[in-house]
């Protein structure tokens, strides 16, 4: 097992491989590098999917991932525990996304949108797909976070920091959106 | 109610009127598809989420981190700490104040300049008390970094506090039989002072590393 970065070996080996929530609020804080491995174990996946919606490619997701955990890192200390550690991360993330994106769209010189395919065959997955990327961040973030990433209402509510209502309705304007998108591209 | 095409959008968002909108599904192909689509967006939603092998990524992150200056400890962002931090200041410049001023030691005292006056006795204790009660809100909160550490200063700092701790409570039991000793209340005041700066370079030690 390779420990980090100038830790004590007992302080690194006092890590469990399944902490508790707080367990590894605490050894985020105390920098200890194996948290974080923990962080992404358990994160990763769904922050490069989250990444990649919101960017539109694989290496920004990455780098968007990469971002967000630097800013954990120098942030965890500030972390009250308002909310779970996942939560706040992905709140994090989308930040740095929205940043990015809008870096992007400014280098683009124009919104980067595809045009939704128009032949009624297409695989629905590949129009759902194009037609995402069209909609408004907003519609576009609890989307993804609901319908593609699985995660509950309530925990996008936090993440938003907004209402769980609002967050329902921002989700069914969405799907709305896409509907009307589909249906338009099928005519 | 007669439930119409263009219901169907108010129907998808409020479940309780789908019910009335089953007969005029019955009857309308283009009612029936918008909602097959409708409910065709959530079961192909779940396979938009993208998976790809990242083999670099952690190891870049975890460089990234290394890089990066170790985060300063916890309580080193907690705001009582730094009230606590600027109350010791106030208390220990208006304790110096008092132990300077030339109006505590004035001519008339000259005789027993070692003595205070009432008056400026209750001042100091009054002063005191604000100082040691912060000094020591200060020395519990940094009780369990200080039993942990490990470096050489953390532990001589830990010595040095127990000798401190030991030279107070002497002199308290001396300036208590002897309240109007002033040579006695500036010693305390010196060993707390002593305290003081045996924490602050604990602290700004902990900062540093
Ligand atoms: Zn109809």
């Amino acid at each position: 097992m390779v420990w980090e970065i100038g830790l004590p070996q007992t302080f690194a080996a006092s890590v469990p491989d399944q902490p508790s929530e707080d367990q590894l609020i605490e050894d985020c804080k105390r920098g200890n590098i194996r948290a974080y491995e923990r962080l992404y174990e358990i994160h990763a996946a769904r922050m490069k999917s989250i990444a990649f919606h919101m960017l539109g490619d694989r290496s920004d997701a990455e780098d968007a991932v990469q971002e967000t955990f630097l800013k954990v890192y120098r942030s965890v200390a500030g972390f009250g525990g308002q909310s779970s550690l996942g939560t706040w991360m992905y709140r994090i993330l989308l930040n740095t996304c929205y940043d990015q994106g809008r870096k992007k769209q400014r280098l683009a010189e124009g919104p980067v949108s595809a045009d939704i395919p128009s032949r009624s065959n297409v695989p629905l997955k590949i129009a759902l797909d194009r037609a995402l990327s069209r909609l408004n961040e907003r519609q576009r973030t609890v989307f993804l976070l609901f319908e593609v990433e699985g995660l509950k209402h309530s925990e996008i509510a936090t993440i938003l920091e907004a209402p769980e209502g609002t967050c329902r309705s921002w989700l069914f304007e969405a799907k709305r959106e896409l509907k009307r998108m589909l249906m338009e591209s099928r005519s | 109610m007669k439930f119409e095409c263009g219901d169907l959008e108010r129907a998808l968002a409020v479940p309780e009127l789908m019910q009335e909108a089953r007969d005029h599904l019955k009857n309308c192909p283009a009612c029936r598809s918008e909602l097959r689509l409708w409910n065709e967006i959530s079961s192909a939603a779940g396979a938009l989420h993208e998976d790809w092998a990242s083999p670099e990524l952690w190891p870049r992150i975890k460089s990234a981190i290394a890089a990066e200056p170790r985060p300063r400890p916890v309580w080193w962002s907690d705001w009582k700490v730094w009230a606590l931090a600027a109350s010791i200041i106030v208390a220990a410049g208006l304790l110096f104040w008092l132990n300077r001023a030339p109006g505590t030691f004035g001519p008339e005292q000259a005789a027993n300049r070692d003595f205070l006056t009432e008056r400026a006795l209750q001042d100091v204790e009054k002063n005191e008390a604000a100082y040691t009660q912060a000094i020591d809100r200060l020395y519990q909160l940094a009780q369990p970094r200080l039993q942990n550490a490990r470096s050489p200063l953390a532990v001589n700092s830990r010595e040095k506090l127990i000798l401190l701790d030991s030279a107070i409570s002497d002199v308290r039991t001396n300036v208590q039989q002897n309240r109007f000793n002033a040579s006695l209340q500036m010693e305390l005041a010196a060993l707390y002072r002593e305290k003081e700066r045996t924490l602050q370079e604990l602290v700004t030690n902990d900062r540093k590393n």
